[in-house]
């Protein structure tokens, strides 16, 4: 399995490497070679970044999680509601949203595991399920620093402490805190799947399921666990889109989950399950916010960037076959 | 004697007017405070996920409570079309006496409006349009119009020239389309200088990412349009990362009350375009009709424009907006 890993994270970085040409070839006058235009790239995609954490865990197991944005929105407007309206200290308010997006995912993880529901469509019901209560708790409306009085006019809050350190930049402005927060669940993952015998539980289920039964694998609890833990990252991801936004949006993450699974995908872990790991989604991840940010800097119109999207994921997927 | 008699002709008079008044009032009692019949009016919205929209419903739905003689039914199509032309069908087989439909898209939708039309169901559509002319009244908005005013105001504001990144909306939309196409009619012949244009898709954490690039590109830039004011709060939180919201001015669209206005309020964007909802005029618009007055075949709603001085008092209304309405169609 390590060669295998480290070929497979070879051909990943070929492909990242190949997008990094793409920059320095078509570098909009320059701006692709300022720091500036990697920190913002960084910022942008670690939101993905930490949802495609999650989604790595699951398609391990050899599942797949499509409520990966619906929860992040959810977990966003629940953020903004017990911070902005209810003024919870984020003591409380953060635990509570990381607890409720941990709940939602053990929920389609028991969907799965207990009553053998097939991934797919326990997770499109969570998401759908998930987007009603995003749009449920906010009343349709985003949340806002904006308080209406009963006099018709406005109270613009204080953005709390929680909101304004998320969304800001540390080490001399060099590095967004959401991207550290990235590292760090990227890091968590790779503990979990590399170090703990609950990662070895992760593989084995994925890599089939009847003979980890047989071992003494408690296959639903993995389940579970991976899903939960999907769960949980949609609420870290969420409580920094909430935070970047200033706001909770019942509409944010709409379509998240595929720029996840394309993440995912492009780094090289099967969707077959089994195998795969952390680090490639990481180079994964990298490729997507690279793409991203080259097709923006050049103001690259929408068409434009929705099939060279498609293309490049096309190719860089055929590109780990091939080479296989 | 004939005093007698006068007084008595007064008196009867006076009785048979008073008795005659008294009948008058307590029918007129009876319309007003319990009324014979409730009138049921069907709305359907083709999908709430907008912010603008909710607004809408919720216009709709402030303006119904002062009528206590008519109830409105709200129906959510979720963007799609089909089931929007089954609300239709809904609504007209449950016998309605009058239809708000605010379509999602005027092919599929034409033929089941056309059809509660012709059965002598009242159709109002609101924002956008259906084909040909089997509807009752058509409200809306003019977002070519709007656009121009919004350039010409930045062509003002700017003193003629500068540099402008436009943040556009999904342009695959008619909303997209035409606040652009009115945007750059409104600066033509100015030396306003587009640097940097892209889609945003009407959302704002794209706003930001394509902002981001923008200020990665340009060392100056002087106002940022955005085709709606979560576009350009965006703009303004990745200017903001950069400590350069201070040197650039923020213009947006729609001015729904708790989004564009307070960040007009707030001072994020200097000045926001309304794009009204119709909610309001479109009950009225029903009341007229069921009492048989006749309404107008189109209504265009005029816009204001909401900025940092005039705020407080209200906003300001876009003049002339009228008139090259009537020359553009």
């Amino acid at each position: 399995m390590t060669i295998h890993l480290r070929s497979s994270a070879v051909r990943a970085l070929i492909a990242l490497i190949f997008v990094l040409a793409l920059g320095a070839l078509f570098n909009a006058e320059g701006a692709f070679f300022k720091w500036d235009t990697h920190r913002d790239m960084l910022r942008h995609i670690s939101v993905f970044g930490i949802l495609a954490c999650g989604l790595t865990l699951v398609i391990i197991t050899a599942g797949i999680d499509l409520s990966v944005g619906s929860l992040l929105g959810f977990t966003a407007v629940l953020f903004a509601l017990l911070s902005l309206r209810l003024e919870l200290s984020a003591w409380l308010a953060v635990p509570a949203c990381l607890a409720a997006g941990a709940l939602c995912g053990c929920v389609s993880g028991g969907l799965i595991a207990k009553f053998r529901i097939q991934p797919f469509i326990a997770t499109l019901a969570m998401m759908v399920f998930a987007r009603g209560m995003a749009k449920s708790i906010s009343g349709g409306q985003k949340i806002t620093t904006a308080i209406l009085r009963p006099d018709g006019t406005y109270h613009y809050a204080d953005v709390p402490g929680v909101f304004a350190f998320l969304n800001s930049k540390i080490l001399g402005q060099n590095i967004a805190v959401v991207t550290l927060i990235f590292l760090l669940c990227i890091l968590v993952c790779w503990i979990i799947l590399s170090r703990l015998r609950w990662g070895r539980y992760i593989y084995a289920v994925g890599g089939n399921e009847e003979a980890a039964r047989l071992s003494g694998v408690p296959v639903a609890a993995t389940k579970i666990l991976a899903y939960g833990l999907s769960g949980f990252f949609c609420a870290v991801a969420g409580l920094c889109q909430a935070a970047q936004e200033l706001q909770g949006d019942p509409e944010t993450g709409i379509s998240y989950e595929l720029t996840a699974i394309a993440i995912v995908v492009i780094g090289g872990t099967n969707l077959m399950g089994g195998r795969g790991g952390i680090g490639l989604t990481f180079i994964g991840a990298m490729t997507i916010g690279y793409l991203e940010k080259i097709l923006s800097i050049n103001a690259v119109g929408e068409a434009g960037r929705l099939m060279l999207t498609g293309a490049i994921i096309v190719g860089a997927v055929l590109f780990q076959k091939y080479r296989k | 004697m004939k005093r007698f008699l006068s007084l008595v002709l007064i008196a009867s008079v006076a009785s048979a007017a008073a008795c005659r008044d008294a009948g008058k009032t307590t029918s007129e009692f009876e319309e007003k405070g319990r009324p014979e019949k409730i009138l049921t009016i069907g709305m359907s919205q083709c999908n709430l996920g907008e912010p603008w929209r909710v607004q809408m419903n919720q216009d709709i739905r402030t303006e119904a409570d002062l009528h206590p003689e008519i109830r409105v039914i709200f129906k959510d199509a979720q963007n799609d079309s089909l089931r929007q032309r089954s609300h239709i069908e809904e609504y007209v087989s449950a016998g309605v006496d009058a239809i708000i439909v605010s379509p999602k898209e005027a092919a599929p939708l034409t033929p089941p409006i056309a059809a509660a039309y012709e059965r002598g169901i009242p159709v109002i559509v609101l924002d956008r349009r259906v084909l040909g002319d089997r509807y009752t009244c058509f409200i809306g908005a003019d977002n070519k119009s709007i656009g121009r005013a919004a350039g010409e105001w930045i062509v003002g504001r700017l003193g003629g020239k500068g540099r402008v990144v436009e943040l556009k909306g999904l342009m695959t939309s008619t909303p997209g389309q035409d606040r652009h196409t009115g945007f750059r009619e409104g600066i033509r012949g100015s030396e306003i200088e587009i640097v940097f244009e892209a889609d945003m898709k009407w959302l704002e954490p794209d706003a930001r990412k394509e902002m981001e690039s923008a200020l990665a590109r340009f060392d100056r830039i002087d106002l940022v349009y955005a085709h709606n004011d979560p576009g350009a709060r965006g703009a303004y939180l990745a200017a903001r990362a950069a400590n350069r919201e201070k040197s650039m001015i923020f213009v947006g669209i729609d001015a729904l009350p708790y989004e564009g206005q307070a960040y007009v309020r707030q001072g994020i964007l200097e000045a926001s375009f309304e794009y009204p909802t119709g909610g309001k005029e479109a009950v009225l618009a029903v009341l007229d009709i069921l009492k048989g007055r006749s309404v107008d075949k189109e209504i265009v709603l005029p816009s204001r424009v909401f900025t940092t001085k005039n705020i407080d008092a209200g906003g300001e209304w876009i003049t002339s907006e009228g008139d090259t309405l009537e020359q553009d169609r």
